[in-house]
């Protein structure tokens, strides 16, 4: 599926710019990591499906299987950007 | 964190960040979720998110999945899930927390007077920052073998949903929460419709954008309208469409943002250009 990249904008004046839902950032909307899909957008599995398998290293650099890590507990699991930026 | 817990569920957060990147955030943040480091995108690709509007040249923004935010049962089992075209915007907690209780619903009793429905209507949270989502909830209590409509609807009908005031500035509505629906054909003319039965919790994400924010000598405020609409309807007839008005004024409150630079809301630093520095030399040319 070829996804395509949001580049509605406008620029309002020297590093703001402003995307089709009235959000103001500093680049142009589908400039680097301002870069939405517009439409349809693969969002993995669906509500009903197990959560499929995630392992990763943690913080501590230890590897966590989050369906053995959660202990029977529910999950909430966020895909996020970047903690960096 | 607290409420997370209280609610019986572990949170994870998964980026592309490294493993160190993630760690002085913790400290910075004294943050108590698990961080989990994905630095080649392999859950973000198992789970079919990545960002393929990026191409795999762009460093260091490759390999960033479209965020988004799945909630389970005990079992493992999604509930929930949260994604947005916009990144820009994102759940808030309470809509987290909300997917996590899941909704304890009673049926009313049956009334023979079509007039059986009430709603109450809620702005879940304390406050609405740029960006962030809060909910506005409608809890309609039923009467036994009614029913309310999803819409598309034909003429005539009204599906139950919650509306924002169109003339309001600065605040966006995002993807509905709703129940599960039924098909029920109509008697009268063969219409194949989807209805909600039992108790319905319409949920209305929404953010504001910047431009909503009001200041007065107390704080900055957000101020929210519209209403709630629906007709109910039993196996032969239907009530009159109805609908109830709800405001809301709340705080507008901060986002909390990167440290890359200076600025309102910006958090305390985690040496942020320096990790940056390295995601934007890790899979480039030094590679």
């Amino acid at each position: 599926m070829q996804i395509e990249r949001d580049t509605r904008g406008v620029e309002l004046g020297p590093n703001q710019y402003e995307d089709a839902e009235g959000y103001i950032a500093p680049l142009p909307a589908g400039f680097g990591p301002r870069s939405n899909p517009l439409g349809e957008f693969p969002t993995g599995p669906g509500i009903g499906q197990r959560l499929p398998d995630v392992v990763a290293l943690n913080s501590d650099g230890k590897s966590v299987d989050v369906h053995s890590d959660r202990d029977g507990k529910p999950v909430v699991l966020v895909f996020t950007r970047s903690a960096v930026w | 964190m607290p409420e997370f817990n209280a609610a019986g569920a572990k949170l994870y957060v998964l980026s592309y960040d490294e493993v160190d990147a993630l760690a002085d955030f913790k400290e910075a943040h004294g943050a108590t979720f698990t961080m989990l480091s994905d630095p080649n995108s392999e859950v973000i690709g198992s789970f079919g998110i990545l960002n393929t509007t990026i191409s795999e040249d762009d460093h260091p923004w490759y390999g960033i999945p479209y965020p988004g935010v799945y909630v389970t049962d005990a079992d493992g089992m999604i509930v929930e899930k949260f994604f947005e075209n916009n990144f820009t915007v994102r759940p808030g907690p309470e809509q987290l927390l909300a997917a996590v209780k899941g909704e304890d619903v009673q049926l009313a009793e049956k009334r023979s007077d079509y007039q059986g429905v009430s709603v109450e209507i809620e702005f879940e949270g304390d406050s609405l920052p740029v960006g962030i989502t809060r909910q506005i909830v409608a809890r309609f209590s039923v009467p036994e073998g009614m029913h309310l409509y999803e819409g598309p609807v034909p003429e005539g009908l009204i599906d139950a949903s919650i509306q924002l005031d169109g003339q309001l500035e600065g605040i966006v509505a995002y993807t509905p929460i709703t129940p599960e629906t039924i098909p029920m054909t109509l008697t009268a003319d063969g219409h194949t419709l989807q209805v909600y039965e039992g108790n319905v919790v319409l949920r209305l994400p929404i953010a504001q954008n910047g431009r909503a924010i009001e200041k007065d000598e107390e704080g900055r405020w957000v101020s929210i309208a519209g209403k709630v609409q629906w007709q109910a309807c039993d196996d032969e007839k239907c009530g009159t469409p109805e609908e109830q008005s709800f405001s809301f004024r709340v705080p507008a409150a901060f986002t909390v943002m990167a440290d890359m630079g200076p600025g309102e809301g910006r958090v305390p630093s985690m040496n942020g250009a320096e990790h940056f520095k390295k995601m934007t030399d890790r899979h480039g040319t030094a590679s």
